[in-house]
């Protein structure tokens, strides 16, 4: 199917039937999933798909459809559907399409051989992770490993005369396994995603992760409840960095409902804290030529050594602050009008080795688990769930489950003393280990 | 779709072998409209349909799905998914039937003949209640949704089954803002339904609880931290056990023997006062259909009973792998996922307190009156839920509201720490999220949990 003519056509529909601004935004692609469970295939999933979504003004009112059907009598019907559902709505004079027809230049956003590679190199790999993880002392039963990728290719048509598309691929692999000892069960789970096959980390580093993991989490000891340091490992970053995506959505800001709100320019974190928003990185997994509705994305600082320096806008909800679009409107799908979201959204990295952050700790806890919504965008509160390895003396001394850490946004962000040199920017959302100095700790 | 093509689908998706094939074709309607900050800010019409087709052969599954309904199409997906089987086993699908299934879905006022400008009243009235309740209500957002999902399942059992059910899911949230704090309070309202959903749920209602909720929780103070008694408010709250307890009560943990419930069928889990219960068939509730998106008929599952484990919660295929009977438990998001087991409307059974004698009688400890949801790992069994409203208990009183704590346990231990069941079972809906998303109500009456973590901010003196 051409994608590009029937998005345009789509717009012609739009126009002859009176839209003043119409956009069509159009996802298509493949998937393939498959499941392995003690070396038998569990599952395969294989299939295209496509779906169309369109945004039009009427009179500074918005209506909104989408529809997976592209005969031109469905798409008739779902322009119809799109303006009549318009005129009942309140008109707004932020309503308005972005009109940039640039592009970033973004590499290494699709491996073209990806479909290509046989299916049984794709079996293999989780396979072997997974035999390699059972391989492990004191492993003794795997949840599943798995593998799978997909293509997708983004056309956005509008009646300003945009026509963009690009494609882009992701493929990843994981395993999950399980250490029992006794009645405990411990469970350890890693994977890996990238755009390019040949990018994927080799299954030994994978399955010894996720081995580790589960292993390092036997035998816990309960601990009191108490004040004391509380080192973020980068696989809890989401803890830290999930609260501030939200209450730096210019939307949530406009509406009150942002604990940043009225921090623009002032100190909100220790110094030592840099949170950069990109979306033109090579090959990273949220990087796009243009954002949810078009426009071309950028590689922002949104905190600069612990000052607020700005926050994300869509072109509706800039146009409302009077600021331009910072390229961060989000898409969930073909199906959802365009949000506010980041792109590789990520806490610069430090100079601290982590080993060496560890040894200047003299009680606290390595969190390698956070369970719970992470900061509380509207009021900063934090409270979870954690798990991790208790520190004492500058050392590991045994693990911690069931334990609670609590404070807020300000006691964390300000708190943090130490940010280490290990940041993995092939994840979407990311960060160093991070010290925070002292949190409160609830345990027995 | 005619029956020719369904036929031909199912034959094809077994021409390699396998033990199961069924065909599910879903059409759906949705409309979505948003009313915030005095603005009816969006609405989203949708038109989504599709078909996939699924082969099992022994534990083996092979999916695949279309966007376009043609008989090309369709049977392209059969043969995509036919290449799992590998077993040599062979089948010969038998003869389909169209068949009737009762009906737990009632409807008076069908969404088909309702004008928009009735469902736009309808926000109109929760938006006004919540902004006249305080002051201190700055401002109110009412999301308003509703779809008409169609589905035919046909399977080599001979199984032929439509339906088309009516969904409404009505979230009205405000934001109080005051004493230097702000807080975003909630409601929801789901049920599947016509429009008279909201003759007995009246939306101001809605509207005034969860503008009730942000105003209160401007005065929360810092929430304790550690272990202490707990007491959770009839309703949303069952959403702890649904965490905790039903999904590692799913049977795919189980026969993946890696679940935290393996091998304790018909072994005393829980306390004696707690049964808990999985129930699909409950009139118009948001987590019943007629039938799973397997064709089973939905049913009361009875769990736990009075502490004891008598009953996982199955799909086809863990019901084939345990040799354990169908629960009607088969659900998926939609025709781009296969089926697994999930939960329906699950909640505690009543008990025999008065949810003012459990109050009065827990000395000190927290009194969750809502919970936002949580998650579990249902190999460990440990948990985490949110408190979205909760106070001390002080004395056996119910005294001042403290900041969203999170609650953490171990499922195997949490039940046989529950020592207090209320009489006053009460339901709220929800969405519950595994790989897949599915509409689920959580009910419980007051119930008391002795010593669980509680994570606050204030050490305890």
């Amino acid at each position: 199917m051409d994608y590009r003519a029937i998005a345009e056509q789509v717009i012609k529909i739009c126009r002859k039937k009176g839209a003043d601004l119409a956009e069509a935004y159009l996802v298509s692609g493949r998937e393939l999933s498959l499941e392995v469970r003690n070396g038998q295939v569990e599952s395969i999933q294989e299939a295209s798909s496509y779906g169309l979504g369109l945004r039009v003004i009427s009179g500074q009112r918005l209506g909104f459809a989408y529809v997976n059907d592209f005969r031109t009598e469905s798409l008739e019907e779902t322009v119809n559907r799109a303006l009549n559902f318009a005129r009942i709505l309140t008109a707004d004079e932020n309503n308005v399409l972005p009109d940039d027809p640039g592009l970033t230049e973004v590499k290494g956003l699709y491996d073209p051989g990806l479909a290509a590679i046989p299916m049984e190199k794709k079996l293999a790999l989780a396979r072997e992770v997974e035999s390699l993880a059972l391989k492990v002392q004191g492993i003794s039963k795997s949840s599943g490993a798995s593998y799978g990728e997909s293509e997708t290719e983004i056309v956005l048509a509008s009646s300003l005369g945009l026509l963009k598309s690009y494609k882009s691929s992701g493929c990843g692999f994981g395993v999950g396994v399980i250490a029992e000892k006794g009645e405990q069960k411990s469970s350890g789970y890693e994977s890996c995603q990238r755009r390019f096959f040949s990018d994927l980390k080799p299954p030994a580093e994978i399955a010894s992760r996720a081995a580790e993991q589960a292993l390092m989490m036997l035998d816990p000891r309960p601990v009191k409840t108490q004040r004391a340091a509380v080192i973020l490992d980068p696989d809890v970053a989401y803890a830290i960095l999930g609260g501030i995506i939200q209450a730096i959505n210019g939307e949530r800001v406009l509406q009150g409902a942002s604990f940043l709100g009225q921090k623009l320019g002032q100190k909100i974190a220790s110094e030592l804290i840099t949170i950069i928003d990109d979306g033109t990185l090579e090959k990273g997994l949220a990087s796009a030529p243009f954002d949810g509705e078009g426009v071309p994305t950028q590689k922002r600082l949104v905190v600069d050594k612990g000052v607020l320096k700005g926050f994300l806008y869509n072109t509706y909800a800039a146009r409302r602050a009077g600021v331009k679009s910072t390229g961060n409107a989000s898409r969930g799908g073909f199906d959802r009008l365009p949000g506010i979201g980041p792109h590789n959204f990520y806490i610069a990295a430090g100079e601290a080795k982590p080993e060496d952050i560890i040894a200047a700790t003299d009680r606290g806890v390595l969190v390698k688990e956070i369970t719970g919504y992470g900061i509380n965008p509207v009021n900063g509160n934090f409270s979870g769930g954690a798990a991790g390895l208790w520190i004492e003396n500058g050392k590991i001394a045994f693990p911690v489950k069931g334990i609670t850490i609590a404070g807020t946004a300000d006691d964390m962000l300000n708190g943090i003393d130490l940010v280490g040199n290990d940041l993995d920017l092939n994840r979407s959302l990311t960060a160093p280990t991070l010290r925070l100095k002292s949190l409160q700790i609830g345990g027995e | 779709m005619p029956d020719e093509i369904l036929k031909k689908a199912i034959a094809t998706a077994l021409k390699r072998g396998g033990d199961f094939a069924d065909v599910f074709v879903e059409n759906r309607i949705t409309r979505n409209l948003l009313l915030e900050e005095g603005k009816f800010k969006s609405a989203v019409f949708g038109l989504t349909r599709g078909a996939g087709v699924r082969v099992i052969d022994g534990d083996k599954t092979g999916y695949a799905y279309s966007d376009e309904l043609t008989e090309e199409k369709i049977l392209r997906a059969a043969e995509v998914a036919s290449y799992i089987a590998t077993s040599g086993r062979k089948i010969q699908p038998a003869g389909l039937r169209e068949q009737k299934r009762p009906s737990f879905i009632t409807v008076k006022i069908p969404l088909q003949e309702v004008v928009d400008a009735r469902r736009m009243e309808i926000m109109k009235r929760a938006h006004e209640a919540a902004l006249s309740y305080d002051p201190r209500i700055k401002m109110a957002s009412v999301d308003y949704y509703d779809e008409i999902r169609d589905r035919l399942i046909a399977n080599s059992e001979g199984v032929l089954l439509r339906s088309s059910l009516p969904l409404i899911f009505f979230i009205i949230q405000t934001l109080a803002v005051g004493n230097n704090t702000s807080h975003l309070g909630r409601e929801r309202l789901s049920r599947h339904s016509g429009i008279e959903m909201f003759e007995e749920l009246p939306p101001e209602k809605a509207a005034r609880e969860a503008a009730r909720e942000a105003v209160a929780m401007l005065e929360a103070r810092e929430a304790p931290a550690g272990k202490m008694d707990v007491v959770i408010q009839n309703g949303w709250g069952g959403v702890l056990v649904h965490e905790a307890v039903g999904h590692p009560l799913e049977a795919d943990n189980i026969s993946r023997q890696t679940g935290a419930f393996v091998g304790k069928l018909g072994q005393k889990v829980a306390a004696d006062i707690f049964t808990m219960v999985d129930d699909g068939s409950l009139p118009n509730f948001r987590g019943t259909t007629d039938f799973d998106d397997e064709g089973t008929q939905m049913k009361r599952n009875v769990l736990i009973e009075n502490g004891v484990l008598v009953k996982y919660l199955t799909d086809i295929l863990s019901a084939r792998q345990l040799k354990m009977e169908r629960t009607g438990n088969g659900r998926r998001e939609s025709f781009r996922y296969y089926p697994i087991p999930r939960m329906t409307n699950t909640f505690i059974e009543k008990g025999k307190d008065k949810p003012e004698d459990i109050v009065a009688s827990t000395r000190n400890g927290l009194y969750v009156q809502s919970l936002s949801g949580g998650s579990v790992n249902p190999t460990t069994g440990v948990f985490n839920f949110t408190c979205r409203e909760a106070y001390l208990i002080e004395n056996g009183q119910k005294t001042v509201p403290v900041r969203g704590a999170t609650l953490i346990g171990n499922c195997l231990d949490i039940i046989t720490r529950i020592d207090a069941v209320g009489n006053d079972l009460d339901f709220g809906p929800g969405i519950c999220g595994k790989g897949q998303s599915a509409e689920v109500t959580a009910g419980q009456p007051t119930v008391r949990i002795r010593g669980i973590t509680v994570g606050g901010t204030k050490q305890r003196g």
